[in-house]
């Protein structure tokens, strides 16, 4: 019989692993932290007690508030621009053989390696910054909507077009529910490539958001400061990955 | 004793009614290999012709182009006064792999014909279920194909392509992918929803005792470029039953098209029965 103290101590050891893990590791961070400069490392006491006083100073909210404007604009357009394009690409061959040499070149190009020329050609306002957010995920999105659009059963299609279908009813109905699995997989990867752009933009375009007060709390050797906001980025990461994660099975619940 | 009496209903009373498919003069070919030519035949409105022959004679290939998604090279298909360009309203294919959407439930499957034939939203919810009944899916609307066993897929199958009333149903190896027990088992029931609603059927398959219990004739395709061997009409009583497999006229019938496939089945390497 399995009683109910039973079934919270298997829950119990099943999340013991992760939680012994985490505050082992706030445990390491912060031994390390007392035991080296404050110009290099600060614990983990000091870095959260660093994150509460920028956010009751008013420093901190309004430069996350900035870098998500940044972040959810660049990636809404990468998700808005990649996923019609994939599916178009997977579905008109022609499109495909011509631009999909670009998509595999852009696709492994380290997109810092642009921020210069796009710098020069842009200038410093918010649109170079939103170029390079979108560059930075627009491809796992394209890419993967292709891929997962094309490896569609050409049964299904038949089946489709045995039943009449209209084209725009092929898309809606088989193409679209087809692929979204796949694209949701580009999304997830698309995540954290956005952060890394969204990071790289306020590091060198005009300096602003998270970025902005990395570097500055660099510059005045606030180790705390930046302790912080990397902390938070690292967990805005986790947060918005578990959540494509979440969407992506919901889509793909059909799948065995 | 029963046979006899059996014996005293032949075929020719089976009422086929007036050709519903009408094929002249067919040709396919794929670049320089020409799969079949000089394909003639005619499928009553209320008869059931069943297509054998050796794998990759081409038979898959005659069926995807009497349902207009190939084209063909010479000759023309007909159903009723249309002619046969691309797929047209009153035929409906059940495919040898179900080509159901994994990401629909049974209920929707079985509503997709319907839907893209522009049927309102009360139609569908009215026939949806009668036909997920027909098959004797009921219960299982809301489930998704990967939950269900073969034979269950392929009566989501049957049920889509029944539900929207066609005249013609087109039938690819419909029960090749399923096991033993549940192939005999869905042949019957195919028969039994066919006496209640007749159609013309096309039916292919690579088994030949299948063959001749479902149709009414027996085409065989035989040669490359495959044509029409020979047209054998199958001349048991109707309707069907379980007692139609030991009639002795059901075995001499198998023979006699067992023979005629195997008369150049000697020279080519394939499986008669799968």
């Amino acid at each position: 019989m399995i009683g109910k103290s039973t079934l919270q101590s298997t829950a119990l050891r099943r999340h013991a692993p992760f939680w012994f893990s985490i505050f082992s590791g706030i445990a390491v961070w912060e031994i390390a932290g007392r035991s080296v400069s404050p110009a290099f490392m600060v614990p983990f006491s000091t870095t959260i007690a660093r994150l509460w006083q920028l956010t009751v100073s008013g420093n901190f909210i309004p430069q996350l508030v900035d870098s998500g404007k940044l972040f959810f604009a660049g990636f809404g357009l990468a998700l808005i621009i990649g996923m019609p394009l994939g599916l178009l690409l997977a579905r008109i061959r022609i499109l495909r053989v011509g631009v999909e040499p670009y998509i595999m070149l852009l696709y492994a190009t380290p997109m810092v390696a642009l921020i210069p020329f796009i710098l020069s050609m842009m200038g410093f306002g918010f649109a170079p910054k939103l170029l390079v957010v979108f560059l930075f995920s627009v491809f796992p999105v394209l890419y993967n909507t292709v891929e997962g659009a094309r490896s569609i059963k050409p049964e299904l299609i038949e089946v489709a077009k045995s039943f009449r279908s209209s084209e725009w009813a092929l898309w809606r109905e088989v193409m679209l529910p087809y692929t979204l699995p796949y694209t949701m997989t580009g999304v997830r990867q698309a995540i954290g490539r956005a952060l890394v752009g969204m990071i790289a933009a306020e590091f060198f375009l005009s300096a602003t958001g998270l970025g902005q007060l990395i570097m500055s709390a660099s510059q005045n050797f606030d180790t705390g400061g930046v302790f912080a906001s990397i902390l938070v980025i690292g967990l805005l990461g986790v947060g918005l990955t578990r959540l494509g994660l979440i969407i992506e099975q919901h889509f793909a619940r059909w799948r065995q | 004793m029963a046979t006899s009496a059996v014996r005293s209903a032949p075929a020719s009373q089976v009422a086929k009614g007036e050709p519903r498919i009408r094929v002249r003069g067919l040709g396919k070919r794929y670049g320089t290999l020409e799969v079949f030519r000089n394909i003639d035949f005619d499928v009553g409105e209320r008869e059931i012709v069943a297509i054998v022959g050796p794998s990759g004679c081409g038979k898959t290939t005659l069926l995807r182009c009497i349902d207009g998604l190939l084209p063909h090279d010479a000759g023309e298909i007909r159903v009723g006064d249309e002619r046969v360009t691309e797929p047209i309203a009153g035929v409906a294919m059940v495919f040898q792999h179900f080509g159901l959407f994994p990401w629909k439930t049974v209920f929707e499957n079985v509503a997709y014909g319907l839907r893209m034939a522009g049927a309102p939203k009360s139609e569908i919810e009215r026939r949806v279920p009668e036909f997920i009944k027909l098959v004797g899916l009921s219960g299982f609307e809301s489930a998704f194909p990967y939950q269900m066993s073969g034979g269950m897929q392929q009566r989501c199958g049957l049920a889509r392509a029944l539900a929207v009333e066609p005249n013609v149903l087109l039938m690819d190896e419909p029960f090749a992918a399923v096991d033993a027990q549940t192939r005999e088992i869905l042949q019957f029931e195919l028969l039994h929803i066919w006496e209640q609603r007749p159609t013309a059927m096309i039916f292919v398959t690579h088994s030949i005792e299948e063959a001749v219990l479902l149709g009414h004739r027996v085409i065989v395709l035989k040669g490359r470029p495959s044509s029409i061997h020979e047209t054998i009409t199958i001349d048991l009583p109707n309707p069907r039953t379980r007692d139609t497999l030991r009639e002795p006229r059901f075995a001499e019938l198998r023979e006699q098209v067992w023979g005629t496939l195997m008369r150049e089945a000697r020279e080519a390497e394939f499986h008669l029965e799968r």
